[in-house]
């Protein structure tokens, strides 16, 4: 007789008292490990949502909210960013008609963009996200494998140069831990939490690629659109998006 | 196989052909013109009103912006123009009205597409194919599916001029001699 079997016989021929008293002790040990995981999985959500907030900019209830999942050592998101982010923070963004929020997909292929978005979310931490985000695309070729400059990969000066000297201390404090690991080693480092939750939700989506733009207005969400797209042509869609309320 | 036998089949090669190549084309412009936030093929996604046309046509020309090949000038009005081309050329295959110049102007719309495919292929961009509607990934799959494209329209245009020269010929061999080149 196999042990299945013999399992379910003993079920079967228990007594009905027994096999409920034994679904409700289950049912009772299931609810306290829910108890348990629930505050810890809502905790780390509330943070990485209070995060997130940090590392967007305008109005959360602008009409139109754009979402761009980026790596920081891409040099189509170094485009991106200087040709159609820039302006579109200056104008969209500044007079309450865009809401854009950056979200962290660091591709396992370039050397240092976890390192960057490391720096840029320890910063955002301190609410300097959008001083660092700018140095970082604004000095790409300075620190991207990409670069024309040597040596490659020191992030550190640049982010301390767009930042003073007290809040440099409270980023450093935050990157303790986090400057000797490698590309994709994410122990006992307290900022990959975000990045890896940025990863994940981009992973749902799927981004395929960066950068990844998902926009949404009006409740209405538009599928994702890959690559870099131009300031003008952009306006264009959200000039068509702000004209239907 | 008679020679007769051989023309029936290619005749009903080009039918199939042209048949193909409709689909093809009335399926990639419903791709561009429906709302782009519906489902694909659902019954909201074929409510097109003109304000979702116009969502919809601006939301293409990102697209085509994102292939970084045109100047954003020339961007809007080749993304306006190219799904309601795609349409005519679907609807006039379908009725088989002129089809040789239809089908030669289809496989030069094929041939920009399978090069504009090769060439985004070959810079690494990751971006949208945009070919049958938004968040379509253009990968290698993309590539044999255009050449294939590619490779019908050319066997369909051929086909097309020759079943054409065949039946200009038959004609001229059945009719009786010209009276001028008689006398």
């Amino acid at each position: 007789m196999t042990r299945s079997y013999r399992w379910n016989s003993r079920i079967s021929n228990g007594h009905p008292m027994r096999i409920l008293t034994s679904v409700a002790a289950a049912l009772v040990v299931c609810s306290c490990l829910a108890l348990c995981v629930a505050p810890t999985v809502a905790q780390t959500t509330a943070e990485w949502e209070r995060l997130s907030a940090e590392k967007s900019l305008g109005n959360p209830k602008a009409p139109i909210k754009m979402i761009v999942y980026d790596d920081y050592e891409c040099p189509v998101c170094g485009k991106l960013y200087e040709q159609t982010l820039r302006p579109l923070i200056d104008d969209y963004v500044a007079s309450g008609k865009v809401y854009l929020v950056h979200r962290d997909f660091p591709l396992t292929i370039h050397l240092y963009s976890r390192q960057a978005a490391r720096w840029v979310d320890a910063a955002a931490r301190i609410g300097k996200f959008e001083a660092v985000e700018r140095t970082l695309f604004d000095n790409q070729m300075a620190w991207s494998e990409y670069g024309t400059e040597n040596p490659k990969g020191i992030i550190r000066p640049i982010v301390q140069a767009a930042l003073t000297p007290a809040e440099f201390k409270r980023v450093e404090r935050l990157m303790q831990g986090c400057e000797s690991n490698s590309q994709n080693e994410i122990k006992g480092c307290a900022v990959d939490t975000g990045i890896q939750r940025d990863l994940a939700e981009g992973e749902l989506l799927p981004v395929r690629g960066t950068p990844t733009i998902l926009i949404s207005a009006h409740g209405q969400q538009y599928p994702p659109m890959q690559g870099a797209i131009s300031w003008p042509i952009l306006r264009q869609f959200f000039d068509r998006l702000l004209s239907q309320e | 196989m008679t020679l007769s036998s051989r023309w029936s089949a290619g005749r009903l090669l080009l039918q199939l052909g042209r048949l193909a190549l409709a689909v093809v084309f009335l399926a990639a412009a419903y791709g561009k013109l429906r709302p782009q936030n519906a489902v694909p093929w659902s019954l909201a996604s074929l409510k097109i009103t003109p304000t979702s046309l116009g969502l919809s046509m601006t939301f293409f020309a990102m697209q085509v912006d994102s292939y970084q090949l045109l100047p954003p000038r020339a961007v809007s009005p080749f993304a306006h123009a190219l799904p309601w081309t795609e349409l005519g050329l679907g609807v006039l295959l379908l009725a088989g009205f002129a089809l040789r110049y239809v089908s030669l102007a289809s496989t030069l719309l094929l041939a920009l597409f399978y090069a504009v495919v090769i060439r985004s292929y070959a810079l690494h961009l990751t971006i949208n194919c945009g070919c049958f509607g938004p968040n379509e990934k253009l990968d290698a799959w993309t590539l044999v599916r255009d050449g294939f494209l590619f490779a019908l329209g050319i066997a369909v245009t051929i086909a097309a001029f020759t079943i054409q020269r065949r039946r200009c010929h038959a004609l001229s061999a059945s009719s009786p001699p010209h009276p001028e080149r008689a006398v």
